[in-house]
């Protein structure tokens, strides 16, 4: 680790004032191990991913009838997803970000309740909620739509496992934004509506974009609501589940590998985007 | 026309303030920290509703709070304000700053007209971030003059700035509120800035307007001792001629040294504190119990004589006294 440790400080008369800086590099080159073991961990399983697997295995489970299906089903949930969530989530942290709501803390605990349960509780307690037998249930039933086992039912558990990180990023995003910068459009001639389009979104949006990227990689990855209520049709996440179960881990991985294709690009081009305006604007 | 009678409850007292800015003309709100001097900027401004009053811009009514009620909304008032944060949006250029409150389709030779009277022309492409404070004010002052407001309010804006750049600032804005004909209400807590730039002082102390004037006549005659205090008069002595417990108020501009009969009153003690003061220096003299602060062009010796001119004189209620019972000149 001697490539961690900064050069030796010159000998000093006093003993005491020699030994603070070698504690000082000691102490920096045991959290430089701990900043690197953590990181190999977690990006240890990605590493192994591609030490497992081989571009024929790849393309031979992408090549077998319907190995494509999951794929579209989670693209295109997940497009729905993030679409419900910017038209919803969007708005409910705007608010929260600017005080505007009523009793705010409860508006925000139920965001963190979102945030705390566990996905399979998620998924066990929206059966109470929108299953065939609850009045929603019913209700949907009357327009042949159902919660359960359905594309719609994919949708409603993508969102409640991705909205809490989204709402939660957004707020934070809106928070960042100085309300004087808002006063200030008002001052120049813009009514609020336009002055969250020409300054309180532009400036927010590095913020809101990794919200999004973070609610998408969520959505992507949906799997412990999932699997409670809409077992069909598969997404990428069921379609690994049942590959594991039914033929092994072998074939499993040419799947993985596709869902971290798709969930990726978009949070590594937000990051990059979000922090490249950071940068523009002088932190 | 600028016209402002307004009531603001505040935690500790409530602000009501009445004033008449005339187009061209510079009003300065001078008073300490917490005087209520930015809120009443706000009021005008559209941002803090009063609790009861009217605001009138231009024969247009702003805020009234009497039957039939206004409020016109901030975005509809045309009330340009800068404070000391220049508040330029740093996701845009310098050009679309100062474009931004000037409507659908700014002409461009204008945008660059105005930037090279700012002196910021060779700026439109930059953004905010790489600006020096004094080129964030310009281009915040020249945002505000593209948006065509009819009423500029400047709440400290240049303090944190150098001398010199104030001064230019400060002239700017004398010869665009002269040039447009707008009424223009500065806020400041420092006489020198209010003095250099405003014709007319308005004193503000927890909420009230306690003098409204002539920006030389309210340092020469305070209305009160403690108009006086605020404009900084640094001594008190006493004055039996106005009466029991009438003092003259020293500032310490307005001191000569020597006896000058005939000029003011003439004031002898020790000399108790001393250090030099811009180009002179400022000696404590004392004067019966109290110490009266003065400036001389000179290091004083252990004891002083000194007169002070045409000191305003108050009674024991603090006002001041009429003409007649003030120091014979």
């Amino acid at each position: 680790m001697s490539w961690a440790v900064r050069p030796a400080p010159e000998p000093g008369p006093a003993s005491g004032a020699a030994l603070a800086p070698g504690l000082r590099s000691a102490s920096s080159a045991l959290s430089l191990v701990a900043a690197a073991v953590i990181w190999i961990a977690l990006l240890g399983p990605v590493i192994a991913l591609f030490f497992h697997i081989t571009p024929a295995a790849v393309s031979s489970a992408l090549r077998t009838p319907g190995a494509l299906t999951p794929l579209v089903v989670s693209l295109q949930s997940g497009l729905i997803t993030l679409a419900v969530l910017a038209c919803f989530g969007t708005p409910l942290a705007w608010m929260m970000a600017r005080g505007r709501l009523p009793a705010p803390r409860i508006w925000e605990a139920g965001v963190l309740a979102a945030l705390l349960l566990p996905p399979l509780v998620v998924g066990l307690l929206l059966i109470f909620m929108v299953g065939p037998l609850t009045p929603i249930g019913q209700v949907l039933g009357h327009f042949n739509l159902s919660a359960t086992n359905t594309f719609f039912a994919l949708v409603i558990a993508e969102v409640y496992e991705s909205a809490p990180y989204y709402v939660l990023g957004a707020q934070a995003a809106f928070a960042a934004v100085d309300p004087r910068m808002e006063q200030q459009a008002a001052l120049l001639g813009d009514r609020p509506s336009r002055a969250v389009r020409r300054v309180t979104l532009p400036l927010a949006a590095p913020g809101l974009a990794m919200a999004m990227a973070v609610a998408w990689a969520r959505a992507m990855g949906a799997f412990g609501a999932v699997i409670i209520i809409a077992y069909h049709p598969y997404g990428l996440p069921l379609q690994i589940w049942t590959t594991l179960q039914e033929t092994g881990l072998a074939s499993a991985l040419p799947f993985a590998l596709v869902l971290l294709v798709v969930a990726l690009p978009l949070p590594i081009a937000a990051y990059l985007w979000s922090a490249r305006a950071r940068r523009r604007r002088g932190g | 026309m600028l016209d402002a009678d307004v009531e603001v409850d505040r935690r500790e007292f409530t602000v009501a303030v009445a004033l008449r800015v005339a187009p061209g003309e510079r009003l300065a709100l001078f008073g300490p920290s917490g005087a209520g001097k930015t809120t009443v900027l706000e009021v005008i401004a559209g941002l803090v509703p009063p609790r009861r009053g009217h605001v009138m811009l231009g024969g247009r009514v702003l805020t009234q709070t009497s039957a039939p009620r206004r409020a016109v909304p901030p975005w509809q008032r045309r009330v340009g304000m800068l404070r000391q944060d220049p508040g330029l949006f740093p996701h845009l250029t310098v050009r679309q700053n100062l474009e931004y409150g000037a409507g659908p389709r700014p002409e461009p030779a204008g945008t660059e007209r105005l930037a090279a009277d700012l002196g910021i022309g060779g700026l439109l492409a930059a953004r905010p971030a790489g600006l020096s404070g004094g080129q964030a004010h310009r281009v915040a002052l020249g945002r505000l003059l593209l948006a065509r407001c009819e009423a500029l309010l400047l709440d400290e804006p240049y303090t944190g700035l150098d001398a010199g750049l104030r001064r230019v600032l400060t002239d700017f804005v004398r010869s665009l509120a002269a040039d447009r004909g707008i009424p223009v209400v500065l806020v400041a807590h420092e006489l020198a800035e209010a003095q250099a730039f405003a014709d007319r002082l308005a004193v503000l102390d927890r909420g009230r307007v306690l003098q409204d004037g002539a920006a030389d006549t309210v340092v020469r005659r305070p209305a009160s001792r403690r108009v006086a205090e605020l404009v900084g008069y640094r001594g008190f002595v006493p004055y039996p001629a106005g009466g029991a417990g009438a003092v003259a108020g020293v500032h310490p501009d307005r001191v000569s040294p020597g006896a000058q009969g005939g000029r003011g009153l003439v004031l002898s003690g020790q000399v108790r504190a001393s250090h030099p003061a811009g180009a002179g220096w400022e000696a404590g003299l004392a004067v019966g119990p109290d110490l009266v602060w003065c400036r001389l062009p000179e290091a004083p010796g252990t004891e002083a004589t000194v007169t002070v001119l045409d000191p305003p004189c108050f009674g024991a209620d603090g006002v001041l006294l009429p003409r007649s019972t003030q120091v014979s000149a």
